[in-house]
């Protein structure tokens, strides 16, 4: 059994455009009712794990675990090569550490990789940096006490 | 300050949409790893967290609990 790539990109896509409507939703939430509050936490759980998922989804190393069978069992995987965001310097969340992911997995498939297929990738990455952003965005101007440091570099930038 | 309820029923509409478009994610892994496979059981328990807020969403929403006077969650 194994994902086709087809599903890959729906399930990505998915799981990402979900992730960033699940955060906006728990961060409405936490600054109507209070982050404590038990509507604020169950918001936060289904963002965290729509997170999970979507990592577990972009991990190459979960293509190979096609085996219904040994997957109940713990697994002793040989050591893991240097991630590509580690050995780059970059942020696990940077976008380019999910799109060479992404391109990695595109390699392993059985379709191989193809010049449209990395611009298909790269363009799907660039449309969801920017969904990303504009949310990100929209948050900070909706609630931007909710990010201080932001808030704390800008006024720091104004004063210098 | 009063909960704005027409903004808390967008946010309840807004949390049903978003289980709707994930409800099939499980769906699809099912079918390629079979039931037991990790991602399909963390594909499903995500579903079940979306389901547990838009439930408490409605039943938040539906209650006035965000209404003036009549809850603790009313801040003023």
């Amino acid at each position: 059994m194994y994902i086709p790539e087809a599903d890959f990109e729906y399930l990505i896509r998915t799981l990402s455009d979900a992730r960033s409507r699940a955060t906006e939703l728990a961060v409405s939430i936490g600054s109507r009712l209070g982050t404590e509050h038990r509507l604020a936490q169950l918001a936060n759980s289904a963002a965290a794990s729509i997170e999970s998922t979507l990592r577990q989804v972009r991990n190459p190393a979960a293509e190979k675990l096609d085996s219904a069978i040994g997957l109940a069992e713990p697994i002793a995987s040989p050591p893991m090569p240097v991630s590509f965001s580690g050995g780059a310097g970059l942020d696990a969340e940077h976008w380019l550490s999910a799109f060479v992911d992404e391109l990695l997995v595109q390699a392993r498939s059985a379709g191989g990789i193809t010049f449209e297929g990395v611009e298909r990738l790269l363009q799907h990455r660039k449309d969801e940096f920017l969904r990303d952003f504009l949310t990100a965005r929209r948050m900070y101007r909706a609630y931007p006490r909710l990010f201080p440091e932001i808030t704390n570099e800008a006024r720091q930038a104004g004063t210098s | 300050m009063n909960f704005d309820t027409r903004g808390f029923s967008e946010l309840t509409r807004k949390a049903t949409e978003l289980m709707a478009d994930t409800a099939d994610v499980p769906i699809v892994l099912h079918s390629r790893l079979g039931e037991h496979h990790e991602l399909t059981r963390a594909a499903r328990e995500m579903v079940a967290n979306i389901e547990a807020l838009v439930r408490e969403l409605r039943s938040f929403d539906a209650s006035g609990a965000h209404d003036a006077g009549e809850s603790d969650f009313v801040v003023s």
